[in-house]
């Protein structure tokens, strides 16, 4: 059986798209930070542990909230059969940055873990599936652009399978102050619909172009 | 659906630069771990295992210039090409892809602000394109960064890639190096033991880490099999805890569906498991949770094992270097004692292997657990055992 985007976001170029609408713009020029708190705000998420989360958390985390807004038929999936499965270009090397300046200066050693914990790319999808409770499958591909061929065949057969029936999927980008996330709800197809969109490659790349 | 072959391997650690060699020193009990004062890596005394440098750049030099490479690149560099001399697999065939897997990859180059191999080498997608292209590998590689599961996520992601014939091949290989950054995070944390780590022991006190490379060659291809009972990757699976990023799960529920996904995968419908290869970290709160994980299983009465305290924990390595060490056991039939272990320490009655024993083993059972409540487990058995 096919499987089908049932929601879709964009974050990027200061723009939230939502399923090819484009949501939010900022034409203030916001700092990184504060264009994602006023994202956080336009959708109205009441989350405090974002505020805690690292560049690159709070722009996957934000993506998978727009996701999940009115998508109520997710938690009644059995949560250890949703998936999140992302891909990602430059892994956490802004937060490792970080960290390794509370560590150069030996006279002023403060290394911090609740900088370290998030030296890690996978922890955004270990926020993602704390908010939700989703407990499926999860992984974490590095390339160096986003691979739809790879991530789509990884995630179909994942789901055609049955390990999983829903999955957060796509990719999420932050480095040296640049931002990209696109990012799927990948649900299988239960009635046929002229205007379900095929989780297929070549319909990614025309949906992100 | 395609077996999955496992058809060659190879362990760099302090314990030695081939699986034998690493394998040998740990069915005597002999562990890698060393107290050093380093300053390049620690501040205070810490207990570490490391790669021997002098070694790694002797043997490096007999395939490269070690001069071009970080030293990361050498371990796995080095760790797949001894693999690759023991199968006739070709690496620039399109049937074999690479997949690789580290938490960190050359972050010795950020901490120490080192450009003088390019701006893009920090990178974990350059890490790939320079291992790969080492091999003449015409395929871009897949580089999996999933905490401490990676290993094992990347040997799932291998056999999932060749299950339907996508490719024939997969190179599947993890490392991590020891620099300052690693071991200051987890003492930050206060995760790292003054002593040689100690897994399910009642005085565990963290983690010790270590380095380290481990390569296994998965394949399709029955021509590339030289046993006549070959062991076979028969299943795998990773789940989440959803409890919290740096915290294990308090009831074991993510492991234990790690577990039981594995298995079905395996399509494994009897209980005759004969070990469980655990993760076993040391920390007070993972060896908890995995007791309870492997007890929800029905699994108490498995003898289990961690080798955490032969080779410290390694990281993105650990899932493949743990899991060629089952395959050790398989073919040897034996058991490792779990190294450090003395008087029981988690709430459930593990089955914990206390000393070195000889023992028919025909399968095992490999766990991992890792922050941002990750999960996996993989399931391999002899071809005609199950």
């Amino acid at each position: 059986m096919e499987n089908i985007i049932t929601k879709y976001c964009i974050i990027q170029n200061r723009k939230v798209i939502v399923n090819g609408e484009t949501q939010f713009e900022d034409n203030d020029n916001l700092e990184y930070g504060k264009l994602m708190k006023s994202i956080y705000k336009h959708y109205q998420i009441k989350y405090p542990k974002y505020f805690k989360m690292d560049n690159l958390s709070k722009l996957a985390f934000l993506g998978s909230e727009i996701l999940m807004q009115n998508k109520d038929n997710i938690q009644d999936i059995d949560p250890a059969k949703v998936g999140v499965i992302l891909q990602n270009t430059n892994s956490t090397i802004d937060t490792d940055s970080k960290y390794v300046e509370t560590i150069r200066d030996k006279s002023n050693y403060f290394p911090s873990p609740a900088v370290f914990v998030y030296t890690l790319p996978n922890v955004m999808i270990g926020e993602i599936c704390i908010r939700h409770k989703f407990q499926g499958e999860n992984a974490c591909f590095i390339s160096k652009d986003f691979n739809p061929e790879f991530i789509t065949e990884y995630v179909t057969e994942l789901l055609d399978e049955d390990k999983i029936d829903a999955c957060i999927t796509g990719y999420a980008d932050y480095f040296d102050g640049k931002y990209k996330a696109m990012m799927f709800l990948v649900e299988k197809n239960k009635e046929n619909r002229k205007d379900n969109i095929s989780f297929k490659p070549e319909i990614i790349k025309n949906l992100i172009k | 659906m395609n077996t999955i072959y496992t058809v060659s391997n190879n362990i760099i650690t302090s314990l030695g630069f081939s699986s034998k060699e690493n394998f040998d020193a740990l069915k005597k009990g002999v562990s890698g771990i060393k107290e050093t004062s380093d300053p390049e890596i620690t501040q205070i005394p810490l207990n570490v295992s490391r790669v021997d440098s002098e070694r790694l750049s002797n043997e490096f030099n007999q395939i490269g210039n070690s001069a071009d490479y970080t030293r990361l690149e050498q371990l796995m560099i080095i760790s797949i090409h001894d693999a690759l001399k023991q199968t006739n697999v070709d690496t620039s065939s399109g049937e074999t892809i690479f997949i690789l897997s580290t938490t960190k990859g050359n972050i010795d180059l950020l901490e120490k602000n080192n450009l003088s191999f390019g701006k893009d080498r920090i990178h974990l997608w350059k890490l790939g394109e320079i291992v790969s292209n080492f091999f003449n590998s015409p395929i871009t590689p897949v580089i999996i960064s999933n905490a401490c599961v990676s290993g094992l996520t990347a040997l799932t992601t291998g056999a999932q890639l060749l299950r339907k014939g996508k490719y024939k091949n997969a190179i599947v290989c993890g490392g991590d190096i020891i620099s300052e950054f690693t071991p200051s995070g987890f003492q930050s944390f206060k995760a790292i033991s003054p002593q040689p780590c100690r897994p399910f022991d009642a005085n565990r006190d963290g983690i010790t880490l270590g380095e380290g490379a481990g390569t296994i060659i998965l394949s399709s291809e029955e021509k590339h099999v030289k046993e006549k009972n070959p062991v076979i990757f028969r299943g795998g699976a990773n789940t989440n805890d959803a409890n919290h990023i740096s915290g294990p799960s308090r009831t074991g529920d993510g492991l234990y569906y790690a577990i039981r996904n594995a298995l079905t995968d395996a399509n494994k419908t009897d209980e005759n498991i004969d070990y469980i290869s655990g993760h076993g970290t040391a920390t007070p709160y993972n060896d908890e949770m995995e007791s309870k994980a492997i007890a929800w299983a029905e699994l108490e009465h498995v003898p289990v094992n961690s080798l955490k305290a032969y080779w410290g924990h390694t990281l993105g390595a650990a899932g493949i270097v743990e899991s060629i060490a089952g395959i050790y056991s398989i073919k040897e039939n034996c058991l490792i004692k779990t190294l450090g272990y003395s008087e029981h320490g988690v709430s459930k009655s593990l089955n914990i292997i206390k000393e070195y024993k000889k023992t028919t083993i025909n399968n095992f059972l490999k766990t991992a657990s890792g922050f941002g409540g990750s999960n996996a487990a993989a399931y391999f058995s002899e071809l005609n055992n199950d």
